[in-house]
């Protein structure tokens, strides 16, 4: 059924909650037809915690020693460190499970696909809260933002972080360069600061207290955003999970996690890929 | 019906003929049954030498030529009985190329467990006689009784018509086949009450089907086929751990997500 040879299955991964690598790869085999469709054709960075969320993880770009033929892999030049960077394309389910097995528990995903990285499909409000400010503000300013833009006639979509933040995009058409997705996502952050006191919008303001930060530079081609459905390394196996705007008030921070996502029967981005957006 | 995929043989095994009464159909009998199952060489470890078996005296070590071999039986510890080939032959039944077919029955009344190996019977210059046996076997559905020597053992058998042939099938002697009765436990079971009953006849529902032999493979030998492929090139050959209970779990959820995937 797969070409993957779990290992290790029973190495604890979050010791918290004695869940296992066993139960991690489950987790990804029952939320796959949801998460694929975000992976596809994307340079994946992943964080891998080997020894549990208990001992550090680290970033990883490249694909590792020991990368079977059958995984699809994106060859491009990186300027800082002056060679090429093979990312894993994670396309179908045993790429993925091949993915949990190296504990990789956090996927992240580029804001542009492989065929041309330099033209993002999503563009990215990322809401990061400065105690004490958390959650609560960052859904508050989320909402504010939809608000603006259902007046540009855009329509946005809202998943948590899996920590404090809240993450909302756009799927755009893949016509626009970083600089006119970051520039369009810096003006309005301005705007809105001008209007509310708790949003900030350059991040020299990040350490004042109580503000949200709408981080507009994460619309970079280097820049990535966690998944949607894709585990947290954090105590209590939180998930960045998709949620509908009317939803989006009530959620508390760890609503979303490995135990109850893969049951959850709604999809409330059912429509992100109908039609790719404009914004001008 | 099931496809048989098995190799014909090209050499008979057997030659004679069929007689009822006063009709004789001389036939060919080819091994139906192929043993597929995968069997390794022995060699010596470190340099793949092939290795032979010898006889060899447990006494003084010597090997016996084929010669100087001789069958006994042997009626006390350490006491043997020698017998001279003459001897044997007088014992062993004549091979008197004959399968005489005594009576007739309805082949669903023989217990399945008797059959044995299954020859092809296939005519010897005999088309015309055989096609008129074929066709009567087919008519009737009947199977004739009979028996058989092959080499120096003789067997009792069946000859019956099966995919247009007629096939014969050698049975065990009634002192060969044990009655599961005869099994303690056997006498130990329960009577279930009627609640589980009910249960367990609506998952046999459930799971009813037509029977397909196809659908079972000898997956050992495909692997160690693909294994021999993998160290020809060269490979080097990562030792896979038997499945865990937790792989086996996993596969569960992976089912599920396949099918839904395929959905898609």
């Amino acid at each position: 059924m797969t070409r993957v040879r779990f290992t290790n299955l029973d190495k604890t991964m979050y010791p918290e909650l004695k869940l296992s690598k066993k139960d991690v790869v489950e987790y990804y085999i029952r939320v796959a037809p949801r998460i694929l469709p975000f992976l596809r054709d994307r340079a994946l960075v992943r964080t891998r915690y080997p020894d549990g969320i208990q001992v550090d993880g680290f970033y990883e770009k490249d694909a590792p020693s020991g990368t079977p033929d059958w995984v699809r892999t994106f060859v491009k030049y990186s300027k800082s460190v002056e060679k090429d960077t093979h990312y894993v394309v994670c396309d179908d389910l045993d790429t993925l499970l091949w993915l949990a097995n190296l504990a990789s528990l956090e996927l992240h995903m580029p804001l542009s696909r492989v065929a041309d990285t330099s033209k993002p499909d999503f563009v990215l409000f990322d809401l990061d809260p400065e105690p004490p400010a958390g959650i609560g503000e960052a859904v508050e300013a989320a909402m504010i933002i939809r608000e603006a833009l259902d007046e540009r006639g855009v329509k946005p979509y809202v998943k948590t972080s899996g920590r404090k933040g809240v993450h909302v995009l756009i799927h755009v058409k893949p016509i626009y360069s970083f600089m006119q997705t970051s520039g369009y996502v810096h003006e309005m952050a301005k705007e809105l600061a001008a209007r509310h006191g708790f949003i900030v919008s350059e991040r020299r303001q990040t350490n004042v207290p109580g503000t949200v930060l709408i981080d507009y530079p994460q619309n970079s081609e280097r820049s990535t955003v966690v998944a949607p459905y894709s585990l947290r390394a954090v105590r209590e196996a939180t998930v960045s999970t998709p949620v509908t705007w009317d939803a989006l008030p009530s959620v508390r921070p760890f609503d979303f996690n490995i135990y109850n996502v893969p049951g959850l029967t709604e999809d409330p981005w059912r429509d992100i890929w109908d039609e790719p957006q404009e914004i001008t | 019906m099931s496809v048989l995929k098995g190799k014909p043989s090209t050499r008979s095994v057997w030659t004679g003929r069929i007689s009822i009464g006063l009709v004789n159909v001389p036939v060919k009998a080819y091994t139906m049954i192929k043993d597929e199952s995968f069997s390794f060489k022995y060699v010596r470890k470190d340099d793949a030498c092939p290795l032979k078996y010898e006889r060899v005296c447990t006494l003084d070590r010597e090997v016996v030529p084929w010669s100087d071999v001789g069958q006994a039986v042997e009626v006390r510890k350490d006491e043997y009985v020698v017998f001279t080939k003459e001897e044997l032959d007088a014992l062993r039944p004549e091979s008197n190329k004959k399968i005489s077919l005594r009576k007739f029955v309805p082949l669903s009344q023989v217990d399945r467990v008797f059959f044995d190996k299954s020859y092809v019977l296939v005519p010897d210059k005999s088309e015309d006689s055989y096609g008129l046996l074929l066709e009567a076997f087919r008519e009737k559905g009947l199977a004739g009784v009979g028996t058989f020597t092959l080499r120096t053992k003789e067997y009792p058998v069946l000859v019956y018509h099966y995919r247009d042939s007629l096939v014969l099938t050698t049975l065990r002697y009634s002192d060969e086949v044990v009655d599961p009765r005869s099994y303690e436990e056997i006498g130990k079971v329960q009577e279930p009450t009627r609640e589980e009953l009910d249960i367990a006849l609506k998952i046999m529902e459930n799971l009813t089907g037509d029977f397909d032999v196809t659908e079972f493979k000898d997956t050992f030998k495909e692997r160690v086929e693909g294994l021999v492929e993998q160290k020809m090139k060269g490979e080097v050959i990562a030792v896979e751990e038997p499945k865990t209970e937790e792989v086996r779990e996993l596969m569960t959820a992976l089912r599920d997500t396949l099918a839904q995937l395929q959905k898609t």
